[in-house]
Protein backbone atom coordinates (compact mmCIF):
# COMPACT_ATOMS: atom_id res chain seq x y z
CA UNK A 1 0.00 0.00 0.00
CA UNK A 2 2.89 2.35 1.35
CA UNK A 3 4.81 1.29 -1.76
CA UNK A 4 2.58 1.78 -3.98
CA UNK A 5 2.36 5.46 -3.09
CA UNK A 6 5.12 5.84 -3.15
CA UNK A 7 5.60 4.55 -6.36
CA UNK A 8 2.85 6.06 -7.59
CA UNK A 9 4.22 9.23 -6.95
CA UNK A 10 8.11 8.29 -8.21
CA UNK A 11 6.77 7.18 -11.92
CA UNK A 12 4.90 11.32 -11.84
CA UNK A 13 8.67 12.29 -12.17
CA UNK A 14 9.81 12.68 -14.97
CA UNK A 15 11.64 9.51 -16.27
CA UNK A 16 15.22 9.72 -16.39
CA UNK A 17 16.59 8.74 -19.23
CA UNK A 18 20.11 7.95 -20.42
CA UNK A 19 20.73 8.50 -24.06
CA UNK A 20 23.14 6.08 -26.70
CA UNK A 21 22.01 7.65 -30.06
CA UNK A 22 23.63 5.68 -33.08
CA UNK A 23 23.75 6.76 -36.77
CA UNK A 24 21.18 9.29 -37.88
CA UNK A 25 19.26 9.86 -35.38
CA UNK A 26 20.56 12.21 -33.31
CA UNK A 27 17.87 15.22 -34.36
CA UNK A 28 15.25 13.08 -33.54
CA UNK A 29 16.47 11.79 -30.02
CA UNK A 30 17.38 15.59 -29.17
CA UNK A 31 13.25 16.25 -30.68
CA UNK A 32 11.91 13.41 -28.34
CA UNK A 33 13.97 14.76 -25.36
CA UNK A 34 12.07 18.18 -25.35
CA UNK A 35 9.22 16.48 -23.50
CA UNK A 36 8.78 17.24 -20.48
CA UNK A 37 7.73 13.48 -19.46
CA UNK A 38 11.30 12.87 -19.84
CA UNK A 39 14.51 14.14 -18.38
CA UNK A 40 17.77 13.50 -19.90
CA UNK A 41 20.29 12.92 -17.53
CA UNK A 42 24.38 13.34 -18.17
CA UNK A 43 25.16 10.09 -17.05
CA UNK A 44 23.78 6.73 -16.44
CA UNK A 45 24.14 6.66 -13.19
CA UNK A 46 21.07 8.62 -12.52
CA UNK A 47 19.29 7.32 -15.40
CA UNK A 48 16.72 4.16 -15.14
CA UNK A 49 16.06 3.81 -18.29
CA UNK A 50 18.86 3.22 -21.38
CA UNK A 51 17.57 4.63 -24.37
CA UNK A 52 19.79 3.30 -27.45
CA UNK A 53 18.73 4.69 -30.70
CA UNK A 54 19.22 3.34 -33.70
CA UNK A 55 21.57 1.09 -34.96
CA UNK A 56 25.07 1.10 -32.86
CA UNK A 57 27.42 -0.31 -34.83
CA UNK A 58 29.80 -3.40 -34.02
CA UNK A 59 32.68 -1.18 -32.89
CA UNK A 60 30.58 0.68 -30.61
CA UNK A 61 29.01 -2.00 -28.95
CA UNK A 62 31.27 -3.24 -26.22
CA UNK A 63 31.25 0.52 -24.70
CA UNK A 64 27.26 0.33 -24.88
CA UNK A 65 27.71 -2.56 -23.08
CA UNK A 66 30.11 -0.67 -20.52
CA UNK A 67 27.37 2.17 -20.03
CA UNK A 68 24.43 -0.19 -19.73
CA UNK A 69 26.36 -1.71 -16.79
CA UNK A 70 26.36 1.38 -15.06
CA UNK A 71 22.77 2.04 -14.87
CA UNK A 72 21.96 1.17 -11.58
CA UNK A 73 18.95 -1.26 -10.40
CA UNK A 74 16.32 -1.61 -11.64
CA UNK A 75 16.81 -1.03 -15.23
CA UNK A 76 15.89 -1.13 -18.85
CA UNK A 77 17.13 -1.22 -22.05
CA UNK A 78 14.63 0.88 -24.66
CA UNK A 79 15.31 0.59 -28.54
CA UNK A 80 14.39 3.05 -30.32
CA UNK A 81 14.16 3.03 -34.25
CA UNK A 82 13.19 6.77 -34.83
CA UNK A 83 9.78 5.89 -36.57
CA UNK A 84 6.72 6.66 -33.92
CA UNK A 85 6.19 7.96 -30.49
CA UNK A 86 7.34 5.77 -28.51
CA UNK A 87 6.35 8.57 -25.18
CA UNK A 88 3.57 6.10 -23.88
CA UNK A 89 5.87 3.36 -23.46
CA UNK A 90 8.60 5.55 -22.19
CA UNK A 91 6.53 6.58 -19.53
CA UNK A 92 5.17 2.51 -18.78
CA UNK A 93 8.81 1.43 -18.87
CA UNK A 94 9.46 4.00 -15.85
CA UNK A 95 6.13 3.18 -13.72
CA UNK A 96 7.09 -0.21 -13.94
CA UNK A 97 11.23 0.26 -12.64
CA UNK A 98 9.36 3.10 -10.32
CA UNK A 99 7.28 0.45 -8.49
CA UNK A 100 10.62 -1.85 -8.39
CA UNK A 101 10.19 -3.86 -12.18
CA UNK A 102 12.46 -6.21 -13.56
CA UNK A 103 15.61 -5.25 -13.76
CA UNK A 104 18.71 -6.53 -16.23
CA UNK A 105 21.85 -8.21 -15.62
CA UNK A 106 25.45 -7.34 -16.29
CA UNK A 107 26.92 -7.25 -19.85
CA UNK A 108 30.33 -7.27 -19.07
CA UNK A 109 31.96 -9.60 -16.53
CA UNK A 110 32.19 -8.59 -13.08
CA UNK A 111 36.03 -9.03 -12.71
CA UNK A 112 38.56 -5.89 -12.38
CA UNK A 113 40.29 -4.98 -15.51
CA UNK A 114 43.01 -5.95 -14.33
CA UNK A 115 44.64 -8.23 -11.85
CA UNK A 116 44.99 -6.41 -8.56
CA UNK A 117 48.91 -7.37 -8.34
CA UNK A 118 51.65 -5.25 -6.53
CA UNK A 119 54.00 -5.37 -3.61
CA UNK A 120 52.79 -6.98 -0.22
CA UNK A 121 50.50 -9.39 1.05
CA UNK A 122 47.46 -8.38 -0.82
CA UNK A 123 49.01 -6.79 -3.32
CA UNK A 124 48.49 -2.91 -2.01
CA UNK A 125 51.68 -1.33 -3.06
CA UNK A 126 54.92 -0.48 -4.65
CA UNK A 127 57.01 2.19 -4.46
CA UNK A 128 55.73 5.24 -2.37
CA UNK A 129 52.44 6.48 -4.78
CA UNK A 130 53.41 4.36 -7.82
CA UNK A 131 52.82 0.71 -7.29
CA UNK A 132 49.83 -1.53 -7.53
CA UNK A 133 47.16 -1.95 -9.31
CA UNK A 134 44.59 -0.70 -7.28
CA UNK A 135 40.67 -1.96 -8.45
CA UNK A 136 42.89 -3.13 -11.34
CA UNK A 137 44.07 0.17 -12.48
CA UNK A 138 47.61 1.14 -12.54
CA UNK A 139 48.69 4.38 -11.25
CA UNK A 140 49.42 7.42 -12.65
CA UNK A 141 52.89 8.15 -13.55
CA UNK A 142 54.48 11.41 -14.01
CA UNK A 143 55.12 13.41 -17.01
CA UNK A 144 56.22 17.21 -17.95
CA UNK A 145 53.25 19.88 -17.24
CA UNK A 146 52.67 22.12 -20.44
CA UNK A 147 51.81 24.93 -18.61
CA UNK A 148 55.54 25.16 -16.23
CA UNK A 149 57.01 22.23 -16.99
CA UNK A 150 56.47 20.47 -13.06
CA UNK A 151 56.71 17.01 -13.62
CA UNK A 152 53.20 15.51 -12.74
CA UNK A 153 50.80 13.07 -13.12
CA UNK A 154 49.22 12.67 -16.40
CA UNK A 155 45.48 10.99 -16.89
CA UNK A 156 44.95 9.20 -20.17
CA UNK A 157 41.57 7.77 -21.39
CA UNK A 158 39.22 7.29 -24.09
CA UNK A 159 36.07 9.21 -24.13
CA UNK A 160 33.08 8.27 -26.15
CA UNK A 161 30.98 7.28 -28.30
CA UNK A 162 27.84 8.37 -25.56
CA UNK A 163 29.47 11.19 -23.61
CA UNK A 164 27.03 13.48 -23.67
CA UNK A 165 28.35 16.80 -24.28
CA UNK A 166 30.31 15.21 -27.16
CA UNK A 167 28.66 14.14 -30.83
CA UNK A 168 27.65 10.64 -30.82
CA UNK A 169 30.04 8.09 -32.30
CA UNK A 170 33.12 10.60 -31.58
CA UNK A 171 35.62 9.20 -29.39
CA UNK A 172 38.44 10.87 -28.07
CA UNK A 173 41.77 9.84 -26.17
CA UNK A 174 42.70 13.00 -23.80
CA UNK A 175 45.65 13.01 -21.43
CA UNK A 176 44.70 15.69 -18.55
CA UNK A 177 46.88 17.23 -16.16
CA UNK A 178 44.18 18.19 -14.14
CA UNK A 179 41.75 19.86 -16.16
CA UNK A 180 44.27 21.00 -18.71
CA UNK A 181 44.34 19.02 -21.76
CA UNK A 182 47.91 17.81 -22.66
CA UNK A 183 47.35 15.94 -25.49
CA UNK A 184 43.92 14.88 -27.96
CA UNK A 185 43.45 12.10 -30.52
CA UNK A 186 40.47 11.40 -32.66
CA UNK A 187 40.51 7.23 -31.91
CA UNK A 188 37.08 6.76 -33.39
CA UNK A 189 34.77 9.23 -35.67
CA UNK A 190 30.89 10.98 -34.82
CA UNK A 191 28.08 9.07 -36.30
CA UNK A 192 26.89 10.12 -39.38
CA UNK A 193 23.82 12.20 -39.02
CA UNK A 194 21.51 13.86 -41.52
CA UNK A 195 21.70 17.92 -41.91
CA UNK A 196 19.06 18.15 -39.52
CA UNK A 197 21.34 17.62 -36.31
CA UNK A 198 23.52 20.48 -37.71
CA UNK A 199 20.49 23.13 -37.71
CA UNK A 200 21.07 26.36 -35.54
CA UNK A 201 18.74 25.87 -33.03
CA UNK A 202 19.91 22.62 -32.35
CA UNK A 203 23.25 23.69 -32.19
CA UNK A 204 22.87 26.50 -30.23
CA UNK A 205 20.73 24.65 -27.51
CA UNK A 206 23.51 21.96 -27.18
CA UNK A 207 25.86 25.14 -26.33
CA UNK A 208 23.23 26.43 -23.70
CA UNK A 209 22.73 23.51 -22.11
CA UNK A 210 26.31 23.21 -21.49
CA UNK A 211 26.58 26.46 -20.03
CA UNK A 212 23.95 25.34 -17.59
CA UNK A 213 20.79 26.75 -18.70
CA UNK A 214 18.79 23.55 -19.92
CA UNK A 215 15.34 25.98 -20.04
CA UNK A 216 16.61 28.07 -22.49
CA UNK A 217 17.64 25.11 -24.39
CA UNK A 218 14.65 23.80 -24.72
CA UNK A 219 13.06 26.79 -25.48
CA UNK A 220 15.15 27.77 -28.33
CA UNK A 221 15.37 23.35 -29.53
CA UNK A 222 11.27 24.41 -29.73
CA UNK A 223 12.17 27.31 -32.63
CA UNK A 224 11.81 30.60 -30.25
CA UNK A 225 14.40 33.39 -30.18
CA UNK A 226 16.24 34.06 -27.21
CA UNK A 227 18.84 36.60 -26.80
CA UNK A 228 21.09 35.04 -24.21
CA UNK A 229 23.03 37.66 -23.37
CA UNK A 230 24.04 36.02 -20.06
CA UNK A 231 25.08 33.09 -21.56
CA UNK A 232 27.50 34.65 -24.19
CA UNK A 233 29.22 36.37 -21.80
CA UNK A 234 29.67 32.76 -19.77
CA UNK A 235 31.64 31.80 -22.52
CA UNK A 236 35.29 33.45 -22.46
CA UNK A 237 35.77 35.89 -25.43
CA UNK A 238 38.57 34.66 -28.17
CA UNK A 239 37.92 31.03 -27.35
CA UNK A 240 38.65 28.32 -29.62
CA UNK A 241 39.02 31.52 -32.73
CA UNK A 242 39.15 30.01 -35.96
CA UNK A 243 38.19 32.62 -39.12
CA UNK A 244 38.16 35.42 -37.05
CA UNK A 245 35.18 34.09 -34.86
CA UNK A 246 35.28 32.78 -31.27
CA UNK A 247 32.92 29.89 -29.91
CA UNK A 248 31.12 32.96 -28.44
CA UNK A 249 30.36 34.55 -32.37
CA UNK A 250 29.45 31.15 -33.20
CA UNK A 251 26.93 30.52 -30.69
CA UNK A 252 25.50 34.37 -31.48
CA UNK A 253 25.00 32.92 -35.53
CA UNK A 254 23.48 30.42 -34.26
CA UNK A 255 20.90 32.18 -32.17
CA UNK A 256 20.33 34.57 -34.91
CA UNK A 257 19.66 31.53 -37.29
CA UNK A 258 22.67 31.65 -39.41
CA UNK A 259 24.49 28.45 -39.84
CA UNK A 260 28.11 27.93 -38.40
CA UNK A 261 31.18 27.64 -40.47
CA UNK A 262 31.57 24.54 -42.67
CA UNK A 263 35.34 23.96 -41.73
CA UNK A 264 37.43 23.22 -38.32
CA UNK A 265 40.55 22.81 -37.53
CA UNK A 266 41.83 19.22 -36.17
CA UNK A 267 40.85 18.84 -32.95
CA UNK A 268 44.53 17.24 -31.98
CA UNK A 269 45.45 21.12 -32.31
CA UNK A 270 42.85 22.71 -31.32
CA UNK A 271 42.10 21.07 -27.70
CA UNK A 272 45.63 21.06 -26.34
CA UNK A 273 46.45 23.97 -23.64
CA UNK A 274 42.79 24.16 -23.42
CA UNK A 275 40.62 23.66 -19.43
CA UNK A 276 37.98 20.36 -19.88
CA UNK A 277 34.96 22.81 -19.68
CA UNK A 278 37.05 25.51 -22.47
CA UNK A 279 37.33 22.34 -24.20
CA UNK A 280 33.90 21.11 -24.53
CA UNK A 281 32.47 25.08 -25.41
CA UNK A 282 35.40 25.03 -28.31
CA UNK A 283 33.77 21.62 -29.46
CA UNK A 284 30.20 22.48 -29.10
CA UNK A 285 30.64 25.81 -30.84
CA UNK A 286 31.38 23.52 -34.05
CA UNK A 287 28.05 21.59 -35.56
CA UNK A 288 28.12 17.98 -35.61
CA UNK A 289 28.03 18.07 -39.62
CA UNK A 290 31.96 19.87 -39.46
CA UNK A 291 33.03 17.72 -36.52
CA UNK A 292 32.11 14.48 -38.90
CA UNK A 293 33.94 16.27 -41.45
CA UNK A 294 36.95 17.39 -39.53
CA UNK A 295 37.26 13.95 -38.00
CA UNK A 296 37.23 12.01 -40.85
CA UNK A 297 39.41 14.07 -42.98
CA UNK A 298 41.69 13.77 -39.89
CA UNK A 299 41.47 9.83 -40.37
CA UNK A 300 42.38 9.50 -43.87
CA UNK A 301 45.57 11.47 -43.70
CA UNK B 1 8.71 4.59 32.35
CA UNK B 2 7.14 6.59 30.25
CA UNK B 3 9.99 7.69 28.54
CA UNK B 4 11.46 4.25 27.88
CA UNK B 5 8.12 2.89 26.71
CA UNK B 6 7.89 6.21 24.28
CA UNK B 7 11.67 6.15 23.13
CA UNK B 8 11.32 2.21 22.25
CA UNK B 9 8.02 2.61 20.23
CA UNK B 10 9.30 5.68 18.40
CA UNK B 11 12.32 3.41 17.52
CA UNK B 12 10.53 0.13 16.60
CA UNK B 13 8.06 2.75 14.56
CA UNK B 14 10.92 3.83 12.68
CA UNK B 15 12.45 0.70 11.76
CA UNK B 16 8.96 -0.46 10.87
CA UNK B 17 8.39 2.68 9.02
CA UNK B 18 11.41 2.23 6.74
CA UNK B 19 11.30 -1.52 6.45
CA UNK B 20 7.80 -1.07 5.55
CA UNK B 21 8.59 1.50 2.67
CA UNK B 22 11.92 -0.08 1.81
CA UNK B 23 11.55 -0.88 -2.39
CA UNK B 24 12.61 -4.54 -3.43
CA UNK B 25 15.79 -4.77 -3.95
CA UNK B 26 17.42 -6.12 -6.66
CA UNK B 27 21.43 -5.54 -6.38
CA UNK B 28 23.46 -7.35 -4.33
CA UNK B 29 26.24 -4.77 -3.75
CA UNK B 30 28.10 -2.72 -6.81
CA UNK B 31 29.74 -5.50 -9.35
CA UNK B 32 33.29 -4.34 -11.62
CA UNK B 33 31.90 -2.87 -14.75
CA UNK B 34 29.41 -0.70 -12.50
CA UNK B 35 31.96 0.61 -10.35
CA UNK B 36 33.83 2.05 -13.24
CA UNK B 37 33.93 5.50 -13.72
CA UNK B 38 32.22 7.28 -16.17
CA UNK B 39 33.72 7.52 -19.43
CA UNK B 40 30.54 7.42 -22.14
CA UNK B 41 31.86 3.84 -22.76
CA UNK B 42 35.45 4.87 -22.68
CA UNK B 43 38.40 3.28 -20.77
CA UNK B 44 41.00 4.94 -18.67
CA UNK B 45 44.97 4.03 -18.82
CA UNK B 46 45.13 4.87 -14.65
CA UNK B 47 43.46 4.69 -11.57
CA UNK B 48 42.22 8.20 -11.19
CA UNK B 49 44.10 8.97 -8.13
CA UNK B 50 46.89 11.49 -8.88
CA UNK B 51 48.59 13.95 -7.57
CA UNK B 52 48.26 17.64 -8.91
CA UNK B 53 49.85 20.67 -8.24
CA UNK B 54 47.99 23.04 -5.75
CA UNK B 55 49.07 26.28 -8.11
CA UNK B 56 48.39 28.88 -4.89
CA UNK B 57 50.82 27.44 -2.63
CA UNK B 58 53.42 29.61 -3.29
CA UNK B 59 51.85 32.27 -3.54
CA UNK B 60 50.89 31.97 -0.19
CA UNK B 61 53.93 30.77 1.12
CA UNK B 62 55.33 33.99 -0.54
CA UNK B 63 52.79 36.21 1.37
CA UNK B 64 53.44 34.45 4.66
CA UNK B 65 57.32 35.02 3.84
CA UNK B 66 56.42 39.00 3.45
CA UNK B 67 53.86 39.00 6.40
CA UNK B 68 55.98 37.25 8.95
CA UNK B 69 58.87 39.62 8.11
CA UNK B 70 56.44 42.74 8.75
CA UNK B 71 54.88 41.11 11.98
CA UNK B 72 58.41 41.11 13.93
CA UNK B 73 59.69 44.26 12.03
CA UNK B 74 57.49 46.78 14.37
CA UNK B 75 58.28 45.24 17.80
CA UNK B 76 61.88 45.08 16.83
CA UNK B 77 62.00 48.52 15.28
CA UNK B 78 61.05 49.99 18.53
CA UNK B 79 63.86 48.47 20.78
CA UNK B 80 66.58 48.47 17.98
CA UNK B 81 67.88 51.82 18.85
CA UNK B 82 68.36 50.32 22.58
CA UNK B 83 69.43 46.89 21.89
CA UNK B 84 71.62 48.01 18.75
CA UNK B 85 74.12 45.69 16.87
CA UNK B 86 72.77 42.32 18.77
CA UNK B 87 69.41 43.13 17.31
CA UNK B 88 70.61 43.72 13.95
CA UNK B 89 72.56 40.63 13.74
CA UNK B 90 69.20 38.96 14.95
CA UNK B 91 66.79 40.63 12.35
CA UNK B 92 69.36 39.79 9.69
CA UNK B 93 69.47 36.05 10.52
CA UNK B 94 65.97 35.89 10.92
CA UNK B 95 65.49 37.56 7.16
CA UNK B 96 68.34 35.23 5.77
CA UNK B 97 65.95 32.60 6.78
CA UNK B 98 63.16 33.58 5.28
CA UNK B 99 64.72 34.59 2.02
CA UNK B 100 65.64 30.92 1.66
CA UNK B 101 60.97 30.68 1.24
CA UNK B 102 61.61 33.21 -1.22
CA UNK B 103 64.05 31.85 -2.88
CA UNK B 104 62.42 28.49 -2.89
CA UNK B 105 59.01 30.52 -4.35
CA UNK B 106 61.76 32.02 -6.94
CA UNK B 107 62.56 28.56 -8.23
CA UNK B 108 58.66 27.38 -8.20
CA UNK B 109 58.05 30.34 -10.74
CA UNK B 110 55.94 32.21 -8.89
CA UNK B 111 57.43 35.49 -9.62
CA UNK B 112 56.39 34.91 -13.25
CA UNK B 113 53.59 37.17 -13.92
CA UNK B 114 50.99 34.60 -16.84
Amino acid sequence: MAVNWLARLAAAAPAPVFTCIGPGIQAAVERLCLSPALDRVATPRAAAILLVAGEIPDHAQEALDRVHDQVPHPRQTFRWDGTGDPEPALRDLWRDLAAGGDTETDRRPDAPPNDWCGVGPHGQGGKGMMGGTPYGRPMAMTADDPRDGLALDAYTARLGPFVPMLPPGLVLEVTLQGDVIVSAEVRAAPFAQPDDASAPDFCAARMLRLVGLPRDADRVARGARLRAITALRAIPEGLGRHDGQDARGRLAGWLAGERGPEAAPALATLLPGLEWSEAMLVINSFSPATLAHVAISKEDA
Amino acid sequence: MTLVLVSAASIVLALGLSFLLMAPRHDAGTSAPMAAPFLGGGTPDTHAWQRFHFRAYTMTLVFIAFEMEMMFMYPWAVVFVEEGVKALAEMGMFLGILSVGILYGWREGVFRWQ
